[in-house]
């Protein structure tokens, strides 16, 4: 016969269940933030205000290189500028990419982004970026998408990452409009 | 389904002398292969020595263990040994084979990291190529050599010419040029694939929205096969990876030439994809 | 539940509130999914014993064909035999409980499988069939590369499977902390219980992510949402981290009742206790808990950054240790004993083999520099079917010849048992041994055809299949033959060996049993 110690064993056991569902579903943001903080997945780090660091910064460089992609659901041409850039620590830095809109209607893309090595990642920081919002083109039109960002001087301290003489920086602009 | 049968003999003989008769070509399996294929890269050729030293203490392991089953099946079955004993502690006993595998797994552990580590390192790579996954194919770009793409597509069966091996050959391998450190960076279009060679010690997955990166540095000219690694639709069988190492005179040629072939990389697909739709009939 | 209540006919089935009932439905549907799954591996091993395309002109269906088989017998033959089949019959019965603590919730479990099998089978007869691999992976899972509904379907499924499996391991644990006889400590349970609570353990904190993650994927696909979709800034590789959070604790969900059920007979026909108990007891625990941190060791390919595969290669090597702990547990256990080669020991001593050596490959695997090599090969199947498949199996074959006489009251033909021994013995050895070659060499997981070299070991591979077919085909005869033909079975039919409760009560167990507690005070204590 049921007595209340296993009613109360149930219900402890039923909150385990939620409580576990509850952080299936937390993990969505957890995840994001996690990446974010520890550039985990490549995922650079988003610095608004620039440079923190206002000593002297270093003249090791880094050889940073820019890889672009579209997916084929998207009629746009979206290219670097420059293929690679040579790039003082700890300094920002601005870069250029061109897209154009080969359609003869306007369509609206947005830019997946990650930084490879991953473990580079953490100390690649934006500063501004055409990736953070929507971009819409009309039909036909092109534009110039820059991008500023720099690396932080604690790379240098990372003795992980010494080997890390460049680093690529790659978009993947997806059709966000048909959705 | 009989007639199958009918053909393992023969299969038997022809893979006994394909052994012993062969010496073995890198870039693909071989009949009656047990092993790692013939590595071609530095990253390869650390794989197969690791392996030698986790082989070595798997199966002297798994000796071991069943060894001692079988002598304890045959010292202690009830016919030779009518009287249980009814020792169910020793706490020496456990504590050491608690301690020995741990042992066993810090010997394992540092040539594990070292070759992780040394497979992560992308060395003052003196080029890059991009790997693109598409069902059912891969692109390639060169943006380092005039930004050029070509797809590369698998040789169906009725079309293969002498020597092409069958579910391998592609149109268009990628070529890379012997003793160079290429970046590879991958991606993919659609779904996740995996780019996978095995002789070279490659295998990364192109996931869409991100891209990864690896390297290869392969040691002798020559045609290095793979197959996609990640299930990625009904014509995941049929993507191959075809890696072409050349010399570097034969490369800058190569690219010259490619350059002109194919079509200027504007960022589109140049090969139509199939219709959403057509997946799953 | 009173005495006087014993329903015959359909209602005593389908209404069914015994623990014993319930426990022969879960046993019987578990054999209605390994004869439909099991059909469909050797149709695939059909298919792939020569090189070429030979039966299944659809790659789809050959993808579905796949799926399928990972889902049923993981979902619908492992766990019902073990946890609901064996789990249901002998944890009341070995803790000296007259039922479970909640009999109707117990029902609910089972028809709920039911229905999911149902379900199933609906997803792979509509649109196409879910040609995902049971990893379902998104984008390949999504709406624009698998339209229709039948990956809808299989979620919904597993969704249904999964509440089941919550609901049963509620069950169980709630029945384990609190209706132990007097005297029956944890510490003097049998550690088939014990594997059973800690399997429960692991349902409860697996399932719910994979319902989470299960529910995100199905609004990405019907109510455009983008969690695991880029497109819509989301990343399918979250998926495979939620995915390998539930599914590496999976297949020690799969594995820890078996170590329970091994347990068991290598004691009783070593007529020994087992050796090391708490060693054993809280070694399950520790491979469940160790089972929580590893999941990232399915993905050392898909682009994490060197340090974590690092952090993940040292993790799963881990698992190692309480695993050696329970093997050396076992044969210390038979050192000294008087072992008798029953059918029961004969399958349990051959799952010790086929542990090893799907153990140290194993520990090969954790390498992320060498799973490089061998990540989505044929390595990597002949790795978790020697463990899950045909260890697991061999587990519940191990099992059933144990307990039939229990729970039938007729014992099964001790020669055509050892007969059905060596035919699986030597099946499913020669069926994926070979298998390690194939992958060493480079074949690919999930393909339909393959180049021309690895065409000699896929057909020792398919012979091996060929084998392991009969063998399984005769093990129905011998269900058959047990239960029209068989002895009467003793209360105990192995002996002194035999010290826990259920051999206690008459064979067939009664439909009732310890309406009267038994007192299991240290005296007559029967660990």
């Amino acid at each position: 016969m049921r007595n209340r110690r296993q009613i109360v064993t149930a219900a402890l056991l039923v909150a385990l269940v939620s409580g576990m569902t509850g952080l299936a579903f937390a993990s969505v943001p957890l995840y994001r933030l996690f990446c974010q903080v520890t550039g985990f997945g490549g995922t650079p780090r988003v610095e608004t205000n620039g440079p923190t660091n206002t000593g002297p910064v270093s003249t090791r460089h880094i050889t940073v290189r820019f890889d672009s992609n579209v997916n084929s659901a998207l009629p746009w041409r979206f290219k670097p500028v420059q293929r690679q850039m040579n790039v003082r620590i700890g300094e920002a830095t601005l870069a250029h990419f061109t897209a154009e809109n080969l359609a003869q209607e306007p369509a609206i893309g947005t830019a997946t982004f990650n930084v490879t090595p991953h473990k580079a990642a953490q100390y690649f920081a934006k500063v501004q970026c055409f990736c953070f919002d929507e971009q819409r083109l009309e039909a036909g039109q092109r534009v110039d998408m820059p991008v500023s960002f720099f690396i932080d001087p604690e790379i240098l301290d990372d003795p992980n990452a010494q080997d890390v003489s460049t680093i690529t920086l790659s978009y993947t602009f997806f059709r966000s409009d048909s959705l | 389904m009989f007639k199958h049968f009918r053909d393992i003999a023969g299969l038997i003989v022809l893979g006994c002398v394909t052994v012993v008769g062969e010496a073995s070509a890198a870039g693909m399996a071989e009949p009656w292969q047990v092993d790692l294929q013939t590595p071609a890269s530095p990253v390869a050729e650390q794989i197969r020595s690791f392996n030698a030293i986790l082989f070595s203490l798997e199966a002297l392991i798994t000796l071991v263990v069943l060894g001692l089953m079988g002598f304890i099946i045959w010292r202690f079955n009830a016919k030779r040994n009518p009287v249980p004993n009814k020792r169910t502690h020793n706490t020496a006993l456990e504590i050491l084979w608690t301690v020995v595998p741990i042992l066993i797994l810090v010997v394992v552990a540092f040539p594990s990291l070292r070759l992780l580590f040394f497979m992560d390192r992308t060395q003052d790579a003196e080029m890059t190529i991009k790997v693109v996954g598409h069902q059912w194919y891969w692109s390639y770009e060169y943006p380092d050599h005039g930004d050029f793409t070509f797809d590369s597509i698998m040789i169906p069966d009725d079309e293969l010419k002498p020597g092409q091996p069958r579910l391998l050959a592609v149109d268009n391998p990628v070529v890379v040029p012997v003793g160079v450190n290429v970046r590879v960076l991958l991606t993919s279009d659609d779904v996740i694939h995996s780019w996978a060679v095995p002789s070279l010690g490659l295998k990364t997955d192109t996931v869409p929205g991100r891209t990864n990166e690896t390297w290869v540095n392969v040691n002798e000219e020559g045609t290095y096969y793979g197959m996609c690694s990640e299930l990625c639709g009904i014509n995941h069988g049929y993507m191959p990876v075809a890696v072409k190492a050349v010399s570097k005179a034969e490369f800058d040629a190569w690219s010259k030439n490619a350059k002109q072939e194919f079509a200027r990389n504007d960022g589109q697909a140049t090969h139509v994809v199939q219709a959403v739709g057509e997946v799953s009939q | 539940m009173t005495a006087e209540h014993h329903p015959t006919g359909w209602r005593r089935w389908v209404y069914s509130t015994n623990h014993k009932d319930i426990g022969t439905m879960y046993i019987v549907l578990s054999m209605i999914g390994a004869i439909i799954g099991g059909g469909m591996s050797w149709y695939i091993r059909l298919e792939l014993a020569q090189p070429g395309i030979q039966f299944i002109e659809d790659t789809q269906l050959y993808n579905v064909l796949v799926t399928a088989h990972g889902f049923l017998m993981v979902f619908f033959v492992v766990m019902p035999a073990m946890i609901g089949g064996f789990g249901n019959w002998f944890v009341p019965l070995m803790i000296g409980a007259p039922d479970m603590s909640f009999p109707r919730m117990n029902n609910i479990s089972f028809w709920l499988l039911v229905a999911a099998l149902v379900l199933l089978v609906i997803a792979g007869l509509t649109g196409g069939g879910p040609g995902t691999g049971w990893t379902v992976y998104p984008p390949l899972s999504s709406a624009t590369f698998h339209p229709g509904p039948a990956v809808d379907f299989a979620i919904l499924s597993l969704h249904v499977a999964g509440a089941s499996s919550i609901l049963g391991a509620i069950n169980l644990i709630t029945t384990i902390i609190n209706m132990r006889a007097p005297g029956m400590t944890m510490h003097r349970a049998p550690l088939f219980v014990w594997a059973i609570l800690v399997t429960a353990f692991l349902l409860l904190l697996a399932i719910p992510v994979l319902a989470g993650a299960l529910t995100m994927l199905l609004t990405d696909r019907n109510f455009g949402t983008s969690f695991f979709i880029p497109e819509g800034g989301g990343d399918p590789i979250l998926w495979q981290h939620l995915f390998w959070f539930f599914g590496h604790p999976e297949v020690y969900i799969i594995i820890i009742p078996a170590f329970g059920i091994i347990s068991q007979i290598i004691a009783t026909f070593s007529k020994k206790p087992v050796f090391g108990y708490l060693g054993m007891a809280y070694a399950m625990c520790a491979i469940g808990f160790v089972g929580f941190v590893v999941w990232a060791h399915h993905m050392y390919t898909v682009g994490l950054d060197v340090n974590t595969r690092a952090y993940f290669v040292l993790a799963t090597m881990v698992i190692a240790v309480p695993t050696g702990i329970k093997i050396f547990s076992w044969l210390a256990t038979m050192w000294g004993g008087s072992i008798t080669f029953k059918t029961p020991m004969l399958f349990a001593t051959g799952f010790i083999a086929l542990f090893v050596a799907g153990g140290v490959t194993g520990v090969v695997l954790s390498n992320a520099g060498m799973d490089v090599a061998l990540h989505d090969t044929y390595y990597v199947v002949a790795h978790f079917h020697y463990v899950l498949s045909i260890a697991a199996v061999f587990a519940m074959y191990a099992g059933f010849y144990y307990w039939i006489g229990k729970m039938s009251g007729r014992q099964y033909s001790e020669t055509l048992g050892k007969i059905h021994f060596w035919a699986s013995f030597v099946g499913v050895n020669l069926l994926f041994f070979p298998q390690h070659f194939l992958g060493a060499a480079g074949m690919p997981r999930r393909i339909p055809d393959y180049p021309d070299a690895y065409a000699g070991w896929n057909m020792v591979s398919s012979i091996g299949a060929l084998i392991t077919a009969i063998g399984t085909v005769f093990f129905l005869y011998i269900v058959w033959h047990t239960l029209t033909r068989g002895q009467k079975a003793k209360a105990n039919p192995w002996g002194e060996g035999a010290t826990t409760l259920e051999w206690t009560v008459a064979s067939p167990a009664p439909f009732h049993t310890h309406e009267e507690l038994p007192n299991m005070e240290p005296a007559q204590a029967g660990e």
